[in-house]
């Protein structure tokens, strides 16, 4: 017993200097520890003015979350096996996660099982896979949006006749793609029986294709009275041949994205509504999520970034320029 | 009783006082550390605010002095004067010389004069937009502009009079195919009566104002932005978060404080917002910063502070086990020699190993276990002596003389038919050794005295027949007590052979013992020849100074001179009485010559009850 307590004593002091150097390592140091976050996108900021603001939200977040991200992307949304390359080079990197916007609902699947197996954790942020294999979601819920698109499409239509019936058009982009389906069943969803859809095309969001589906269909349907296209390109393409058509007084046309040009469009009154997403918050959002997923914190699976809904009365309200219009030399 | 090691409560004592101290001091401190942190901190942060609206109010300034310079051109007032009138060349110039200005100014987006006359009353005034000169990098007025809300419940109706307004960060529509971000100065233009003609709008480039922020690196994760005087959003990092809820921020409050500090906590975190407007615009300029990277250094001195602390604890620790073992060491050593000693081994030298107060105790053990050892010692020797004593005594008693001539005497008796006589004498003798050599302990009781005396006078009696007569007696409280055996008997035959034997006549022996105090006196008293002054000199000095035996001759000397007065049984019970009695008891001597002597034997009164 002689020495007993000056030992435990000593002990104590070892042990509580122990702590306080852990607890100053762990204060002092990063605050978590730096993820290394791989992000591949669609196609690339650079070239498209969503993925830029998507990826500036992901930069705002990486900062604010504590994180290291590389934004990665194949030169087009269409180039489906260079993702899936791309997907598999991040998995060799061993991220601690991969942020992914899948361009192809079916094919990504099987890669992002192999990300699964090697511990990385998969947030899917814009566009989902088929399999419920990703850690989280983030995006707009295209159902919600499409419901919005319909519900601005009848209040165009009636603003314009209060006929019954009315004909309308919907111009889609890829066949099966997630985003697609979503849109078109909410907008189908939100017409009902008040107004009739003459018919669906895909222009596989090309400008052009769009562009040539729409000038057909204003051709053959005399009495459309309203188009909906479900992305920027098909809306693009649609304006341009309603605009050359010189009906944009009789048919409304309502759709998704936003650009420089849509706006102007919409200016013009070309474009009645846009249904416009949040990339910024989709891109800051997946970072807070991999944080939350790396600290083991996350249960919420899907996370809904919304949408707006611009039209020529509220796209200059400042809640909605920042979303609207990027900040030249950005 | 717990017993505590002097160690344990010292080393307790210590870790207490240091503990003590260092909360004490380290909390004080800190507190004052931290707060005098924040306190720069908040200057600092406060600076920079300032620093910062000063730039805003300088870019302002500049926009200001722009619209004037082109207010102030003549060919500017003319065109906005009468702008139906003037000639396409009039405008082309006009044109070139804002053009130019944006040339040489990068930052500025956009000079628009806008032609227009003040409404009647409060009403909106009316714009001519095919007359708008924008000078811009588009491609002219966008003809899709809304005049009508530039003019009512845009930029210009705030632009009235000859204040300037300043617009919110906002996008630029006025121009065809462009929509940059830009901060609009508006100003009224007046003709020469001084109505309204038109305005001068002004852009600056927002980016500016927005690189100026966003380089802005206040920590890991501070940042700044602009409130607009109404609250609205001027610049923010993250202002699509705010919009979407998904970020807040304490605009109100900040709207209300205008210039100052204000803390929050978001995520756990605590923030301070340092708020200072900018004069010109109204603006708020708001820096953010997080305390914990403000107060990074008090973090690292509270660390630095902690484990100087367990330190300083771990120190005293070591310093008071120290110091307690060159105490309790010592003690410990007393302690073991302490322990030897309680078990019987009084044989050892007591010595500890230092130089303080325990040295000094441990010596005065030392000394009291030595002295311990001598008086055992004495004890030791003291009863050697006693039982030495006892056998002289017995020796004494067994005088063979006496012996001797009682057995003549009895001879004689039983010659001369006195046979009765004879059997007596033979009795009393019997009776006399029995009661003198029986067994058991030296202590008598008085009753066993007395009888022994009167058996041992009555021989005498007998012997010395007429010449002798005796007397014994004590106070009946006295039966109680007990007394040294053999102590009364030596000096009633010193009576009798120094007192009655020489004397012609009869003699009385007389034995009488009297409680006074808590001491017995027995007087034994003869009507003898006496002493005179001398001889009772010499037997006063010999019975101070100490028996010396071996040195008489006289021990066994005939029983008719008898021993030598004062000595072997004199000076035995004068021995025996001091041994075991202490000096202060003994035997005393009065006489006068022809008239007898009297020895008083002093002894303290001992209880019946065995020792």
């Amino acid at each position: 017993m002689k020495n007993r307590s000056i030992l435990a004593m000593l002990a104590l002091a070892l042990v509580a200097a122990l702590v306080v150097t852990i607890a100053y390592r762990k204060d002092s140091g990063p605050a978590l520890g730096k993820g290394k976050v791989i992000a591949i996108f669609k196609t690339s900021g650079s070239a498209n003015a969503f993925w830029a603001a998507v990826s500036e939200g992901i930069e705002s977040g990486a900062q604010d979350f504590g994180l290291e991200v590389s934004i990665r992307a194949p030169r087009d949304e269409i180039y489906v096996d260079e993702q899936i390359q791309i997907l598999r080079n991040a998995i060799d990197e061993r991220p601690a996660a991969i942020v992914l916007a899948a361009s192809d609902f079916h094919r990504l699947v099987e890669p992002v099982r192999e990300a699964k197996a090697k511990g990385i954790k998969v947030v899917c942020v814009d566009s989902f896979i088929e399999s419920e294999d990703a850690d989280a979601k983030i995006g707009t819920d295209n159902f919600e949006a499409g419901q919005k698109c319909g519900a601005a499409l009848l209040r165009r239509l009636y603003s314009v006749s209060r006929a019954a019936g009315q004909r309308v058009a919907v111009m889609s982009y890829v066949q099966g793609s997630s985003t697609a389906i979503g849109r078109e069943s909410g907008l189908r969803a939100a017409l009902g029986d008040k107004a009739v859809i003459v018919g669906t095309s895909y222009s596989s969001s090309e400008e052009q294709i769009a562009y040539r589906q729409a000038k057909e269909i204003l051709a053959t349907e005399s009495a459309l009275a309203g188009i909906a296209a479900l992305n920027l390109p098909t809306i693009l393409g649609a304006a341009r041949a309603l605009f050359e058509s010189g009906r944009e007084d009789k048919v409304v046309l309502v759709g998704f994205d936003n650009s420089p040009e849509v706006m102007r469009l919409i200016e013009q009154g070309v474009i009645r509504d846009a249904i416009v997403q949040k990339p910024f918050n989709m891109g800051y959002l997946s970072m807070q999520t991999v944080r939350e997923l790396l600290s083991g914190r996350r249960s919420e699976r899907f996370t809904n970034t919304g949408s707006v809904d611009v039209d020529q009365a509220n796209m200059f309200e400042p809640e909605n320029q920042k979303l609207l219009f990027p900040v030249a030399g950005q | 009783m717990k017993i505590h090691r002097i160690q344990t409560t010292l080393v307790r004592a210590f870790a207490l006082i240091v503990i003590m101290t260092i909360v004490l001091l380290g909390s004080v401190s800190l507190n004052f550390f931290r707060k005098t942190l924040v306190d720069s901190a908040e200057q600092s942060t406060m600076q920079f605010a300032a620093q910062l609206s000063r730039i805003v109010d300088n870019y302002i300034m500049y926009m200001n002095d722009i619209a004037l310079v082109v207010m102030e051109d003549e060919d500017v007032r003319a065109y906005m004067g009468a702008p139906a009138a003037s000639a396409a060349r009039d405008r082309a110039r006009i044109e070139q010389f804002l053009g130019s200005i944006r040339k040489v100014r990068k930052d500025i987006d956009g000079v628009f004069l806008v032609p227009g006359r003040a409404g009647d009353d409060g009403d909106a005034p009316k714009i001519l937009p095919a007359y708008v000169i924008a000078s811009s990098p588009g491609e002219g007025v966008n003809p899709d502009y809304d005049f009508g809300r530039f003019a009512s419940t845009g930029v210009a109706a705030a632009g009235k009079g000859d204040k300037p307004f300043v617009s919110s960060a906002h996008v630029e529509n006025m121009v065809d195919g462009r929509y940059p971000w830009v901060i609009s100065l508006v100003r009224e233009v007046r003709g020469e009566d001084g109505s309204a003609i038109g305005y001068i709008q002004v852009d600056l480039n927002y980016a500016i104002i927005e690189d100026l922020c966003k380089d802005i690196q206040l920590g890991s994760s501070g940042y700044v932005f602009i409130l607009g005087a109404s609250g609205d959003i001027v610049y923010h990092p993250r202002q699509q978060l705010v919009y979407s809820n998904l970020k807040t921020e304490r605009i109100s409050e900040l709207l209300a404080l205008r210039a100052g500090f204000l803390t929050s906590k978001v995520d756990g975190r605590d923030i301070l917002y340092t708020a200072k407007p900018s004069e010109r615009t109204g603006w708020i300029i708001v820096v953010v910063s997080y305390l914990s990277e403000l107060l990074a250094g008090s973090q690292r001195a509270i660390y630095t502070f902690m484990l100087l602390a367990i330190l300083c604890f771990a120190v005293s620790v070591f310093v008071s086990s120290f110091v307690s073992v060159r105490i309790s060491r010592p003690i410990e050593v007393l302690r073991r020699s302490m322990q030897e000693v309680e078990k019987g081994n009084f044989d050892m030298d007591i010595t500890v190993e230092c130089s303080n107060e325990v040295y000094q105790l441990a010596r005065d053990c030392d000394i009291a276990v030595k002295k311990v050892r001598d008086l055992i010692e004495q004890n030791r020797k003291d009863s050697e002596q006693k039982r030495l004593l006892e056998l002289r005594a017995l020796q004494a008693q067994i005088n063979p003389h006496f012996l001797y001539n009682t057995l003549d005497s009895i001879i004689w008796m039983v010659e001369l038919g006195e046979n009765e006589r004879a059997i007596d004498v033979t009795s009393s003798l019997a009776r006399f050794f029995r009661l003198g050599i029986s067994r058991g302990s030296e202590i008598i009781t008085i009753r066993t005295e007395i009888d022994y005396l009167e058996t041992y006078l009555s021989i005498q009696k007998i012997r010395y027949k007429d010449k002798l007569d005796y007397e014994v007696s004590f106070q009946p409280e006295l039966y109680g007590y007990r007394i040294l055996k053999l102590l009364v008997q030596p000096i009633v035959e010193n009576a009798i052979y120094h007192g009655i034997k020489n004397k012609e006549s009869p003699g009385v022996v007389r034995v009488y013992g009297e409680r006074e105090g808590e001491t017995m006196l027995i007087r034994v008293s003869d009507d003898g020849v006496g002493m005179d002054a001398d001889r009772l000199d010499a037997l006063r000095r010999s019975l101070s100074a100490p028996a010396d035996y071996d040195a008489r001759p006289d021990r066994y000397a005939p029983e008719e001179t008898g021993p030598s007065f004062g000595g072997v049984g004199v000076h035995n019970v004068q021995e025996r009485i001091a041994l075991y009695f202490g000096s202060e008891y003994g035997l005393s001597f009065e006489s006068t010559p022809g008239v007898g002597t009297t020895a008083i034997l002093r002894i303290p009164l001992v209880e019946e009850v065995e020792p």
